[in-house]
């Protein structure tokens, strides 16, 4: 490993380029975060706080909301994020082949989802999806189905739209990171397996992918760190209905601050659930990517 | 280019610290003002603004808009934090969350007593911003309720003004079913996520989620379950609504002239107004809850009143603003109801000759002197400190309901809910 | 390959791209449209241009100090920009390069702070700022976002693919580490850095729950402020949220269509 190569100078080095970087976060970022650690311990409403120990992880337990919360993300985190990869990777292969042709238009419109206005999109897909919007009005001259579909008042469907908003609009976005390192890859692999005859789809799945590797490990953990704190789309085209089908914690988190009798400790504590998932989801994402290097 | 570069060195001059307040301070007395609507309540203030600098030209108030999530969370950051700079002077808080801000920090807000003659004020806006004796608000715009309803779809369906006066809910729907029936038009918009319809019923039978002391009136309390029950038939009765989500989908519904009526607070004239339907439109009274001891016409959705910070640098301006106009001048009131369509809660405000005139976009109808005698019979509640989670803790049964369950089910599922989440 | 083959896949390639970027340009071009509609024609989604666009304009410059406002976001997203390049490439790049125990348990560390939701530590965050006495500054806004834990992450997972061998020649011809990554990593990871800067400026931009609570006056609201609060008024002006929306588009369209060329480009030339 690098590790043994490393000598004094660049040890030093190493420090110093880190440095800057090390010092505002440590600032701006450590107090706020051991303050909000110490937040999670203290019970009681706004300001009129005191320390309860582990009441609020008994809480938890017994919480009805932050169970549906939790489950609520967990679907989509199972659900959405893999569809988003594998569609995101596709796009960048199919947009980094030099003999496509209208490539720039087509990367700019998959990556403008992104910068369409929250406000504007959210207006937008509320209004195809209303019950006499045009997603049922087309489905239904299609016969695909009989009778309307109330999409945002089931719960059911109100979820799948929840997951199609994201796909949507965070797909270009990933396809970005893939579309940079594609560009890192050594050109002359291709060319010396495009001669021996191997077919696309396996330079694809034996060079393009074993190369991406470290940038797809770092959208996938991004990604669900992502999907752990969804509230944009649950905020805008649901609130987080019909039925609390599409709370989240991370809306959950903003009710309890904002919305409800203040409970910042409690607040505290469901942030630190993400935490700990995040910390195990990433662990294991490395983990899976170590293994296949081996 | 002069101007590019002055707006260089207002960057320079944040970017290095110093804040543009410290530097006016110096001149005269600027009362800063936090609200939400600048086509409404942040338009009346500033024409109570205009009046005040009449008789005080040092005065000026500086008012600051942002969408009212917005609001809410950033008080409720900034007085968390413990700090008190960059809060405003008098900030605008919506009813429904008043004895939350007061009970979560105490000391941040002033007490008016004293300053502000309450007896003037509608009794149901005084008691929720009041906490041991003392209250916090200047109370302004009412959500006192009424039935919005379209006189052309109705007299189509063979309705009159007359049909619709002192009706019960259960007609109500009779109604509507008559009226899809006839005229294929949906008598109401309805968000299955939102709990808005029932605080209304709730409170036109003068009850709440919690009792004055409060303790949750769920499970057990006969009026909360006549509420869910009536709200329950409404959301079975399927074809008599349009389903809708959010608030620009429900707006829309009868902006767009295919939902017949709304049930709602005052406030919605305006946005009723800006339709172009005039003389198709007429107020009734709120239909009553059937079988219930205490049931009015009259409830209230929404509202908001002015709330003075302890903190604030210009306390005694502000305070002094709110009471020389906002206080006592009735000609004020005439204004900002012409103007924004704004019902303030100074009850001899009622006397002035806006509220008797009459509406051409009503039909000629005396609306607002209406809906001020449904002000004045408003059942006062204590809002406490919760309404937002029992709201969602209802709002997580509707569809359910909606689709025939239980409501007895419903009761006890909201009341194990808003149980766990109050402490 | 059969030549059928070849033209079957290439119209199911095409066909598929040119089903995603309708699906995705269509919301956009209905922002458009929408510039031209009242209020009352884009809550019935007509997706038509209509003649309000001059109303609509005029109603927005009369409410909102748009010059202002856009030069505020512009100011953010542009220094913003640059500053936590700098700060966070360095560091990514460090972190994947000068390789140590104790740096790698730090990295860990850094990963679990990108987890921790906004909202948890905004109060106290706010509490820094008023003793700093930078409320209602731009410093304030952007002190905690110059060091990004994601950019780090995504320079450090980027730089794996960064040839080691061109190091190790520069060390010979006696460049220094701080040359080497100025005239040798900086050329050669431009599409990394196209990438960032694109994604950096969206989010700086973009910026919404810090500035608003950290700004306090009209003059200093940045334009996701101002649509923000546009868009929530009891009977929102949609024609006029519209023609916002769009002057919030544009400049990360514009960034993103000249950096977009930087994707084919990639290790060519020079450097190599």
């Amino acid at each position: 490993m690098a590790k043994s190569r490393i000598g004094r100078a660049e040890q030093l080095n190493g420090w110093l380029f880190i440095a800057p970087a090390l010092v505002l976060l440590g600032i701006f970022m450590i107090y706020p975060i051991l303050w909000s650690l110490w937040m999670s311990f203290q019970t009681g409403r706004g300001m009129n706080y005191s320390f309860g120990g582990f009441a609020n992880i008994i809480r938890l337990t017994e919480d009805p909301v932050f169970i549906r919360a939790l489950t609520n993300t967990g679907i989509f985190l199972v659900v959405q994020v893999p569809i988003m990869i594998v569609l995101a990777l596709l796009f960048a292969a199919a947009l980094n082949n030099p003999n496509l042709r209208f490539r720039g238009f087509f990367r700019t419109a998959i990556f403008l989802p992104c910068v369409t206005s929250l406000v504007a999109y959210s207006i937008l897909f509320k209004s195809m999806f209303a019950s006499d919007g045009v997603i049922n009005d087309l489905a239904m001259v299609l016969r695909l189905m009989d009778a309307p579909i109330s999409w945002l008042g089931d719960p059911f469907w109100a979820r799948v739209v929840i997951i199609l908003a994201i796909t949507w609009r965070w797909t270009g976005y990933n396809m970005i990171f893939y579309l940079a390192a594609m560009q890192n890859i050594d050109k002359s692999i291709y060319e010396a397996a495009r001669i021996d005859g191997v077919p696309a789809w396996a330079r694809f799945v034996y060079i393009t992918l074993p190369m991406l590797k470290p940038v797809i490990l770092f959208t996938t953990v991004i990604s669900t760190i992502g999907t752990l704190q969804l509230f944009d789309e649950v905020n805008n085209i649901t609130l987080g209905g019909p039925s609390d089908s599409t709370l989240t914690l991370s809306l959950y988190i903003y009710n309890l601050t904002f919305k409800f009798m203040p409970s910042f400790g409690y607040a505290a504590t469901v942030s630190y659930v993400i935490v700990l998932l995040v910390a195990v989801l990433s662990y294991l994402q490395f983990l899976v990517a170590r293994d296949r290097k081996a | 280019m002069n101007k590019m570069l002055a707006r260089v060195r207002n960057t320079a001059i944040f970017a290095s610290g110093i804040s543009l307040l410290a530097l006016s301070s110096a001149m005269a007395t600027e009362i800063t003002v936090w609200s939400w609507d600048p086509n409404f309540n942040g338009a009346t203030m500033k024409e109570a603004a205009a009046r005040y600098a009449v008789t005080h030209p040092d005065v000026t108030v500086n008012l600051v808009d942002f969408a009212k999530a917005d609001l809410e969370q950033k008080l409720q950051a900034q007085l968390a934090s413990g700090t008190t700079d960059g809060l405003p002077d008098i900030v605008l808080v919506e009813d429904y969350g008043a004895q939350k801000y007061l009970l979560s920090f105490p000391g941040a807000f002033e007490p008016l007593n004293g300053k502000i003659d309450y007896s003037g004020f509608a009794p149901y806006k005084v008691q929720l911003a009041t906490v041991d004796d003392k209250t916090y608000s200047l109370p302004f715009d009412s959500g006192v309720t009424g039935l919005f309803y379209r006189t052309d779809i109705l007299a189509e369906a063979g309705f009159t003004a007359a049909d619709l006066q002192d009706i019960t809910w259960d007609q109500f729907i009779d109604i509507a079913e008559v009226v899809k029936e006839k005229t294929g038009h949906p008598m109401l918009g309805i968000d299955l996520n939102d709990a808005g319809a029932v605080r209304v019923l709730l409170q036109s039978a003068g009850k709440w989620y919690f009792t004055p002391d409060g303790q949750p009136d769920i499970a057990g309390s006969a009026t909360f379950k006549a509420a869910l029950e009536t709200y329950a038939k409404l959301l079975q009765a399927k074809e008599i609504y349009k389903p809708v989500s959010g608030w620009t989908e429900y707006t829309g519904g009868f902006t767009s002239g295919e939902v017949a009526s709304v049930f709602t607070g005052v406030w919605m004239t305006a946005t009723i107004k800006a339709a172009d339907m005039s003389g198709k439109w007429g107020v009734a009274p709120l239909p009553k809850l059937a079988g219930v001891e205490g049931a009015t016409h009259a409830s209230n959705l929404g509202g908001s009143s002015w709330y003075v910070l302890s903190s604030s640098a210009e306390k005694d301006q502000a305070v002094d603003l709110l009471a020389e106009v906002w206080g006592k001048d009735v000609d004020f009131y005439q204004k900002i109801l012409v103007d924004q369509g704004a019902v303030g809660s100074l009850l001899a405000a009622r006397e002035g000759e806006a509220y008797k005139a009459t509406d051409a976009y009503f039909g000629g109808q005396a609306v607002w002197q209406s809906f001020s005698d449904w002000l004045a019979q408003i059942p006062p509640v204590n809002y406490g400190i919760f309404t937002n989670e029992a709201d969602a803790a209802v709002a997580a049964q509707l569809p359910t309901l909606a689709n025939g369950g239980s409501v007895d089910d419903a009761i006890a599922a909201i009341d194990a809910q808003v149980r766990a989440q109050i402490q | 390959m059969s030549r059928l083959a070849a033209n079957l896949r290439a119209a199911l390639v095409y066909g598929l791209l040119s089903l995603a970027a309708f699906l995705s340009i269509f919301p956009f071009f209905w922002m458009l449209v929408g510039t031209t509609n009242t209020a009352a024609d884009i809550i019935k989604g007509k997706v038509s241009f209509g003649g309000a666009l001059s109303q609509n304009i005029s109603n927005l410059f009369a409410q909102v100090d748009m010059l202002q406002v856009f030069w505020n976001s512009a100011f953010l997203a542009v220094v913003g920009t640059i500053l936590t390049l700098a700060v966070s490439s360095l560091a990514g790049y460090a972190f994947e390069m000068f390789q140590s125990k104790t740096r790698e348990r730090l990295f860990s560390v850094l990963l679990l702070i990108l987890s921790i939701p906004f909202a948890a530590i905004m109060v106290p965050l706010f509490v820094m700022m008023a003793k700093l006495k930078l409320i209602n500054t731009f410093t304030a806004i952007l002190l905690p976002i110059i060091a990004s834990v994601f950019i780090i992450f995504y320079f450090r997972q980027a730089t794996k693919a960064f040839p080691r061998e061109l190091r190790d020649a520069a060390k010979i011809d006696g460049l220094k580490e701080w040359q080497i990554f100025i005239y040798i990593y900086l050329p050669v990871m431009r599409s990394t850095y196209a990438a960032a800067i694109i994604i950096v400026f969206l989010a700086n931009w973009n910026n919404y729950l810090w500035p608003l609570i950290v700004l306090q006056t009209n003059e200093n609201k940045t334009l996701t402020l101002v649509i923000s609060s546009l868009a929530s008024s009891y009977y929102p002006d949609y024609g006029v949220v519209m023609v916002a929306t769009v002057l919030a588009t544009l400049p990360t369209v514009i960034v993103f269509f000249l950096l977009q060329r930087r994707f084919v480009e990639g290790l060519t030339g020079s450097i190599k």
